[in-house]
């Protein structure tokens, strides 16, 4: 029982993705997508339209050919926990941090569709669904019955397979573990990763797998310099790779291979 | 008081000013929105009994161990197998999506099944040539198609030539240094959780111009000019003291815009920090021959036995090359491309057949690939729905049989291919994968891995029907490799003239994402090919600026990949990444008729 005596133990859920392994197959993208029951592309999507809630980038150096090298950067919402900027900007209290995961949630139904919380993202890891969802025929048999379509007109992102989460802490319970305790699971993403550059876990437990790789001196985060603290750890032994980190000025270092071209953009 | 019209308006402007300071208009805002948002359509996902299943997935040679989620009989969530032995525990997006596939919209379900028996059994009654195409061969299948053909008076079984001759397995957990010309090695060639375990083991070099993922990762990227790799080859070759006697590197090094010291250093890296493996991704012999100047036969280029088959089997059709077919000779083509395999341009196809009125048919899931030239096109089950054996991919090394067992059950109108050329033949049908089963077991060799605990028990101490029943449970059958098997025989190298270099265009085709022929692809892989560039799309076709500016297109324009041997439409993505005078293209059927790697080519806007 939950109770003063016995608090929950507070999780704090996190990943580390070594961009030395990554060789951009996609396999988190459509793991994630399959677990999550996020649809097809809607005919008119794009990649400024679509719905992904974790996205692989091609990243150069910014070097013309021959020089130029690229990696693999999956980018993910980032669960920053502290000042989360989705949190503070939402109108609706559609989003919130918990305190027992860490995990950043995303509540569709009080979601008003202001994306408020997609500008304010420093990561560009929301996504706004355009159409409503819809499967080829037959298909939508194939749905994950432990997560609802979204509606159309909402927001959504990564929630560290919040459904994973529940179906874990139902399997501790059956299994008579105390329900203060955190538990544990994979999300699809890291679970579909054949190189293993995917690992989760509870970044609270020193002996965990990403609470070990944060540590190390290759690691660091998106955008730390905003104090947003992100649980998404990178890691990459190239010093290019590691300066992505900070956001270099266009032009002054690497630059996203696949951003939209200015024709792209005046399409939306 | 008196009310006034003055005082009227006054209230109910008062009252709706008022009112904007309620939560009254932002509730109805709120719930207009819900409501809105709630629109009747939205997938409601069916619930029941949650049930494990394990199977094998059959969309390419690697045979991925899966772990299926199923509510009820129906697949919804597709997983690897962590530890297995053969796949480790890894998934390409292909595979995490096969359960998709069943419900493709561009699925074909009905043919013309009845006309094509017909036809077919015309012209082996006339004693006309009836050839079978396999495109996957090494499946017991294949084997009914040969015994098949050798039961008709004029039938040839065909099957893709193998680069590295058939039987001949890439050993990586023997190689140091691996010299790949292109080959996508972290992209999904071989067994891909294979190729990822034994990664730290060798040392990377990946020769290409354009800097794939494989080279992303690689330990060394070379980048050469596009289409001269052979060239490299030769180079490389007459530094090891091989290859064509008027090739020196120096000569290598003019072709590939490389130095003459970065040929020898390519050639002393090979020699010196071996065992070393060279591979390509287009099979070119002049390239392969490297491989016997390495000494990489018996070493990291090994032969591999085949599973047993019953011997009543043996008397079957030889492997024949599409080459070795004279032209205008075949009436009846049956292709099978109901498992994804290579593809065989068709133009080299359609040269075998003879000139009037020659009798095509394809078994296949959709009409996009040998379907768009085949007169009949024959519904097949697709995976999961199927029920087959996987060939072992290319790096196995040791003798591997695994299937795939239904999850989900077919369409009432597909045709079973191997039962249809079988009873062409008129052949007794059987149960041939059982036959199958029932001659490994009988062999007593190897062990079995079962599929939930991926225990391994020797064959010898499992009885015949629980042999079958663990392998239709997504089990699999492991040998031992062949440790006293001959070396095989490697190719020699046979330097020929790429037939486009004589012509006149200002591109050369680079070719990615080449998975085969025809291979499904759930919708669901729009997350990867539209909704975020990560992959090139079929249709698409990648350029430098530079050269897009010189060819008069643009980002999205529509055009056409023109080559030596036809055209073909694409819409044109910029990418600052590929090298002026190439242009990337996605392996597909309609695309491998006109390219093949090094092909050049032009890009005209529509």
């Amino acid at each position: 029982m939950i109770s003063e005596k016995n608090p929950v133990k507070a999780a704090r859920y996190g990943m580390t993705i070594d961009l030395d392994r990554c060789n951009g197959c996609g396999a988190c993208m459509v793991a994630c997508a399959v677990e999550n029951n996020v649809p097809p592309a809607h005919a008119g999507a794009n990649d400024r339209k679509g719905l992904t809630w974790i996205r692989v980038y091609k990243v150069d150096n910014g070097a013309e050919y021959p020089d130029r090298r690229s990696v693999f950067v999956p980018v993910l919402c980032q669960q920053c926990n502290k000042d989360t900027p989705c949190v503070h900007v939402c109108p609706q209290q559609a989003v919130d941090l918990d305190p027992a995961t860490g995990i950043v949630g995303q509540m569709p139904e009080r979601c008003l569709g202001c994306r408020y919380c997609m500008a304010a993202c420093p990561y560009h890891a929301r996504y706004f669904n355009w159409w409503d969802p819809a499967w080829p025929a037959g298909m939508e048999k194939t749905l994950n019955p432990d997560v609802a379509p979204r509606m159309r007109g909402v927001v959504e992102k990564c929630n560290f397979c919040h459904g994973r989460w529940h179906a874990a802490r139902e399997r501790a319970a059956a299994a008579g573990k105390p329900n203060t305790e955190p538990v544990t699971y994979t999300p699809a993403c890291a679970e579909a990763c054949p190189t293993g550059a995917l690992q989760f876990g509870d970044l609270n437990d020193p002996a965990s797998l990403p609470a070990q790789a944060a540590k190390n001196p290759d690691a660091f985060r998106m955008l730390e310099k905003l104090g947003t603290e992100p649980k998404i750890y990178y890691r990459s032994k190239r010093d290019w790779v590691r300066e992505i980190a900070s956001a270099p000025k266009p032009g002054a270092g690497s630059r996203v291979a696949s951003a939209p071209t200015p024709k792209e953009q005046a399409h939306g | 008081m008196t009310t006034t019209r003055r005082n009227l308006f006054k209230f109910a402007g008062g009252s709706f000013v008022g009112a904007l300071f309620t939560p009254v208009p932002w509730r109805l805002i709120t719930d207009t929105a819900l409501w809105s948002e709630n629109w009747p359509g939205i997938p409601v996902p069916a619930r029941g009994e949650v049930r494990t299943r394990f199977t094998n997935c059959s969309l390419c040679t690697a045979g991925c161990a899966v772990r299926v989620r199923s509510i009820g009989d129906q697949p919804v969530a597709l997983a690897p197998v962590a530890n297995h032995p053969v796949s480790h525990g890894a998934m390409c997006p292909f595979g995490l999506t096969g359960h998709h596939l069943p419900y493709h919209p561009a699925r074909v379900k009905q043919g013309p099944v009845e006309q094509a028996q017909a036809a077919v059994a015309d012209a082996v009654a006339k004693g006309e040539r009836v050839a079978v195409l396999d495109l996957r061969p090494g499946r017991t299948a294949s084997w009914t198609y040969r015994r098949a053909m050798a039961a008709i008076r004029n039938g040839v079984y065909v099957a893709p030539a193998q680069a590295l001759g058939a039987g001949t397995a890439v050993n990586l957990a023997n190689a140091k240094t691996v010299l790949s010309f292109g080959a996508p090695l972290l992209e999904g060639w071989g067994t891909p959780g294979n190729v990822i375990a034994l990664r730290d083991g060798f040392r990377l070099i990946q020769v290409e111009a354009v800097e794939s993922r494989t080279a992303s990762l690689a330990d060394q990227w070379i980048s050469i000019n596009p289409g001269t790799e052979t060239a490299l080859a030769l180079g490389i070759a007459s530094v090891l003291g091989g290859g064509s006697p008027d090739y020196s590197p120096a000569k290598a090094a003019a072709a590939t815009g490389l130095s003459e010291q970065q040929v020898r250093l390519l050639a002393r890296e090979l020699k010196e920090n071996g065992p070393a493996v060279v591979l390509d991704a287009s099979g070119s012999s002049a390239v392969l021959a490297l491989n016997t100047l390495v000494g990489a036969s018996g070493l990291t280029l090994v032969t591999r036995r085949e599973a047993p088959v019953p011997e009543a089997w043996k008397k079957a059709a030889p492997v024949t090359e599409l080459a070795e077919i004279p032209e205008h000779s075949v009436r009846v083509l049956l292709i099978d491309e109901s498992a994804p395999g290579e593809y065989i341009p068709w133009s080299e196809i359609e040269k075998t057949l003879v000139p009037d009125n020659p009798v095509v048919v394809a078994f296949a899931w959709e009409r996009a690939g040998y379907g768009r030239h085949a007169n009949y096109v024959l519904p097949t089950a697709v995976y999961p729905e199927t029920t087959e054996d996987i060939p072992p991919a290319i790096d196995s090394v040791a003798p591997v049989f695994r299937m795939t067992a239904p999850l989900v059950t077919a369409p009432a109108g597909v045709v079973d291919a191997a039962a249809f050329i079988a009873a062409a033949a008129g052949l007794v049908p059987g149960d041939a994968l059982g036959e199958r089963i029932g001659a490994i077991h009988k062999s007593g060799r190897g062990v079995l891995v079962a599929s939930s605990d991926l225990k391994q028990t020797p064959v010898k101490d499992v009885s015949a029907d629980d042999f079958r029943k663990a392998l239709i449970a997504g089990g699999c059958w492991l040998d031992a490799a062949d440790e006293k098997a001959p070396a095989p025989r490697l190719p020699l190298a046979d330097p020929k003239p790429h037939p486009a270099e004589a012509a006149d265009l200002p591109l050369v085709a680079v070719l990615t994402e080449a998975r085969g022929s025809v291979a499904p692809v759930s919708p669901l892989m729009s997350k990867l090919y539209e909704e975020s560039k990560l992959r090139l799309a079929p249709n698409r076709a990648a350029l430098n600026p530079i050269a897009a500016e010189a060819c008069g297109v643009e980002d999205g324009d529509r055009a056409t990949l023109e080559t030596p041997y036809g055209r073909c439409d694409v819409l044109v993505t910029l990418d600052a990444a590929i090298p002026p005078g190439v242009v990337e293209v996605a392996a597909r059927p309609g695309i491998l008729d006109i390219c093949a790697p090094g092909t050049r080519a032009k890009v005209v806007r529509v």
